[in-house]
Order: structure tokens, then C-alpha cells, then sequence
């Protein structure tokens, strides 16, 4: 395992997010509550460039015609088909069998490490 | 992405300001247009989505789709796309209720799309779109414009008054045969303006219903091309159904070619079994693939009708569901090369 400094913590404002070329991966970089996420900028379904899409919430689980809005900012939409995941986990709201690839984040002196094989 | 083979796209959606008509209308167009825009009526379904592709919106403003040098950027150039069938958006509005002004609107597009979008780069080819409420003018229109080398196909709304295969579309079909064009049927509008209902049991409440049950539209227009003899009236006439869905095929030349066995009295024009005009008349674009748990069921769905001699890649490109051409990926080397490239280009001529 590898950890590459690629920001500053203050590159990356609460709800923002910045999209960084570690070793020729794309990797979007996303502040939730003040901690840092690193998702592959790379749709499981077709490929395509998951991190440019919106960051959002949406509608949880809940009763027939009943609406319950949550997770606000924690949720990233496909910008092709609007696969929602979870900026926190890669994983798909549809399927736990669908993952975004998410990698490990460490800080050390106000940069952003993200951990990766090799 | 070079390892994808030659690749011609049926279904890309150039799109326009309507300002940008204006120079191409007549009066009392003109001024209309100019003032109040072309007035579309939509189906008044939501998506949460968008319709567009998020990252295809041009940075320098604009729609997506609007900008050519990005199209060739995101579409043309990394997919190895030799052709690309502009289809526009303006079938849509056959939707409306005016009939002069739909056919002028129609008429100002294809001036506008040859004059300011085929000669951009040499893989853009151009649908041209007529309106369906006066057939009549529609083939005048196709007598007007389809001679264009680089026009290469009409375009109308699935979404329409009636059938399609009934007798007062007929004008249409035979103009389009008269001068070598397919006619595709596109979806959008189903629903909107003096269009039917969009689903066979009614209007849905939301958008995932609707976008589902496009794929009706299109069983009801083709079973109707079929009976009402279009393809016995029309034997050069070629039919490209767009983004409706391709899984339905076998179910629907089955049940029709079952049913025709015992009531081919109502519809003695027809000398041949149903489902051997389709596959003699009719093609299906890709787009959006249909995505069983295990991608080998479409295969061999598609297999047990030979689709491969039926079907035609397409993106749809800008719009949020389109498919790059790694799909299919199942199908066999040979069967994929037809779909990607070769079925389309003979169709078209290219």
C-alpha cells in the first residue's frame, strides 16, 4: 500500500469536491462533515466519469407515498444514467452487489493521502 | 477505445436554439418564432435525472448537443464513429396542433441541418424531420429536401394521432420510398399535445413508467405498419424503430404470426407471415440495451430472432441514457459487426 499526498485539505471546501490524476487513475476527492472520501472516477455500470456527476441527497426508503428526503450531500448521481452511490462507501442505493471503487483516506500535516496498492 | 472495430451511430441529437431557425422560416413563421420560440408541447413527465447527459453540456454555454466540435470530442473521435445520423429533436413537434406550422418548422430545420451542420465533419449525416399531421406536406417536403446526399433518412414522432400504419400516413411512406429514405420513428413527445395517451392503459404518474412503456408505442406502430399492408403498398420502403426497446421483438412476431394464422381474412393483403415483413422492413436501434442480471438472456433473446440482421447500434448521445458501443458485448464477433457498423451501412447507403 502507497499513500499519495495529492491535496491540501483546503483544496477541497465542506461539499465540494476535486477530481486528481494519482499514477493515471482519476479519483474524486469529496468533503462530507468535515472528513475526506476518494471515489474511482469510473461508473461501475458503463464507465462513465461517475465523479463529474451532481452531488446530492435523495429520497430514503420509505412508505407507499410518503417521502422522506435524507442523506443531503452524501450522494453522488451518474452523469449518464443517474446511478446514485454513496459518496461514503462507492456503494449503489439499487444494489450491494454494484460498488463504485472507494479508497482509504489518511491526512497527515493538512494533506489528503489516498491509499492505494503500489 | 480503438479496439471497438468501425462503428456507425444511428441516433445522435444535434440540437439547435429555436433563434436559430428564425433565418430559415418564411412569414408568418418568422415573427412568431422570433417572438414567442417554437412552442413545443412536452409530455409533462419528470425526470429527476435530466434528459442530458450531465457532462455533455458545452463549456462554453449552450445545450447539449448544440456545439459540433464537442460532439466530435466526446462521441466521434474516442468511439471511432465513421457515421453518425444527426436526428435533431424536431420530430417532436408533431405533437402540435397547427399543421402548417409544424410542416414549417420542419421545412426551416432541414435547411438549417444541412446548411449549418452536415458539412461540419465528414461522419455527420442528417435525418430529416417531417411532422405527421398533414401527410400531405410531409411529402412534399421529402420531395424537397431528400435528394441531399447527405440526408440519409426522414424522421417522425412515434408519438402521433393514431397508428402509424394507417392509410392517411401513407403519403409519408411513399415519398420516403420514392426517394430511397428509411423513415426512423423516434420517441419523446408521447403523451403531449394531440398525441395519444403514452401507455396503452392510460397516462402514468411518473416518468420511470413512462420512459418503460415507450416500448408499447412502438409494438402498436409496427403490428399497425404490418396489418395495414405499408410494407405490401411500399416493398422498398424500409422502418427504423429508435429507442424502443428490442427484447419485445420475438413475444411480438409470435403472438402476431400466431394470430395471423387464424385471422388472416381481416388483413388478406398480406401474402407473407407477419413477422417476414418485419424482418424484411423493419430495424431496431440499440439504445437504451436492454440489462438483464445476465447480460448472455439478451443475447440469446435477440439470437432466436436473428436480430442481428435487424438491429443498429445507437448512443443517443446527449440524452442521459445512452449507451456507449461497448455494449452487446455477448453477441458473436460477426453478429456484433453487423449491429456496430455493417447493418447501417447498408441501410443507409454509406
Amino acid at each position: 500500500m502507497a499513500v499519495h499526498y495529492v491535496l491540501e485539505e483546503k483544496d477541497v471546501p465542506e461539499g465540494g469536491r476535486v477530481i486528481v490524476n494519482v499514477q493515471g487513475r482519476e479519483i474524486g476527492v469529496y468533503r462530507i462533515g468535515g472528513l475526506f472520501y476518494a471515489l474511482y472516477n469510473y461508473c461501475p455500470h458503463q464507465g462513465a466519469p461517475l465523479c463529474e456527476g451532481i452531488v446530492c441527497g435523495t429520497t430514503m426508503p420509505s412508505d407507499v407515498y410518503a417521502y422522506e428526503y435524507g442523506r443531503a450531500g452524501e450522494i453522488v448521481r451518474c452523469p449518464w444514467h443517474g446511478w446514485e452511490f454513496d459518496i461514503k462507501t462507492g456503494r449503489s442505493l439499487v444494489s450491494g452487489r454494484i460498488r463504485a471503487r472507494s479508497y482509504p483516506v489518511e491526512l497527515r500535516d493538512g494533506k489528503i493521502g489516498i491509499v492505494m496498492k503500489g | 477505445m480503438t479496439d471497438l472495430g468501425k462503428v456507425i451511430d444511428v441516433d445522435v441529437h444535434n440540437e439547435q436554439n429555436d433563434a436559430d431557425l428564425v433565418p430559415y422560416l418564411p412569414e408568418p413563421w418568422r415573427s412568431r418564432v422570433a417572438r414567442s420560440g417554437v412552442g413545443y408541447s412536452y409530455s409533462g413527465y419528470y425526470s429527476p435525472v435530466g434528459v442530458m447527459r450531465r457532462d455533455a453540456l458545452p463549456p462554453g454555454g449552450g445545450k447539449a448537443g448544440s456545439d459540433p466540435d464537442l460532439i466530435i470530442r466526446q462521441l466521434i473521435e474516442p468511439y471511432n464513429v465513421e457515421y453518425a445520423v444527426l436526428t435533431g429533436v424536431v420530430y417532436n413537434i408533431s405533437t402540435t396542433h397547427d399543421p402548417d406550422f409544424a410542416a414549417a418548422i420542419c421545412s426551416a430545420y432541414n435547411d438549417y441541418l444541412i446548411a449549418e451542420w452536415l458539412g461540419k465533419h465528414p461522419a455527420f449525416k442528417g435525418a430529416m424531420a417531417v411532422a405527421t399531421q398533414d401527410p400531405q406536406l410531409a411529402a412534399r417536403e421529402i420531395d424537397r429536401i431528400g435528394g441531399h446526399p447527405d440526408i440519409v433518412e426522414v424522421i417522425i414522432s412515434s408519438a402521433a394521432r393514431a397508428p402509424l400504419g394507417q392509410r392517411q400516413f401513407h403519403p409519408i411512406y411513399e415519398a420516403a420510398e420514392r426517394n430511397g429514405l428509411p423513415v426512423a420513428l423516434h420517441p419523446g413527445a408521447e403523451g403531449a399535445g394531440s398525441a395519444t395517451a403514452p401507455t396503452a392503459a392510460g397516462y402514468p404518474t411518473w416518468y420511470i413508467e413512462w420512459h418503460t412503456c415507450l416500448s408499447q408505442m412502438f409494438m402498436a406502430h409496427l403490428v399497425s405498419m404490418v396489418c395495414e399492408g405499408v410494407f405490401e403498398k411500399f416493398p422498398r420502403l424500409k422502418v427504423v424503430l429508435v429507442e424502443g426497446g428490442m427484447a419485445w421483438l420475438p413475444h411480438l412476431m409470435w403472438r402476431l404470426d400466431k394470430n395471423y394464422k387464424a385471422l388472416r381474412s381481416q388483413v388478406p393483403w398480406l401474402k407473407k407471415l407477419p413477422s417476414q415483413y418485419i424482418r424484411e422492413h423493419c430495424y431496431l436501434s440499440t439504445q437504451p440495451v436492454e440489462e438483464p442480471d445476465n447480460p448472455q438472456h439478451l443475447v440469446d433473446l435477440l439470437n432466436m430472432v436473428d436480430a442481428e440482421n435487424m438491429l443498429l447500434y445507437s448512443s443517443d448521445y446527449p440524452h442521459w441514457d445512452f449507451d456507449p458501443p461497448t455494449v452487446l458485448k455477448r453477441m458473436s464477433p460477426e453478429a456484433r459487426r453487423k449491429v456496430m457498423y455493417e447493418n447501417a451501412r447498408q441501410l443507409y447507403r454509406l
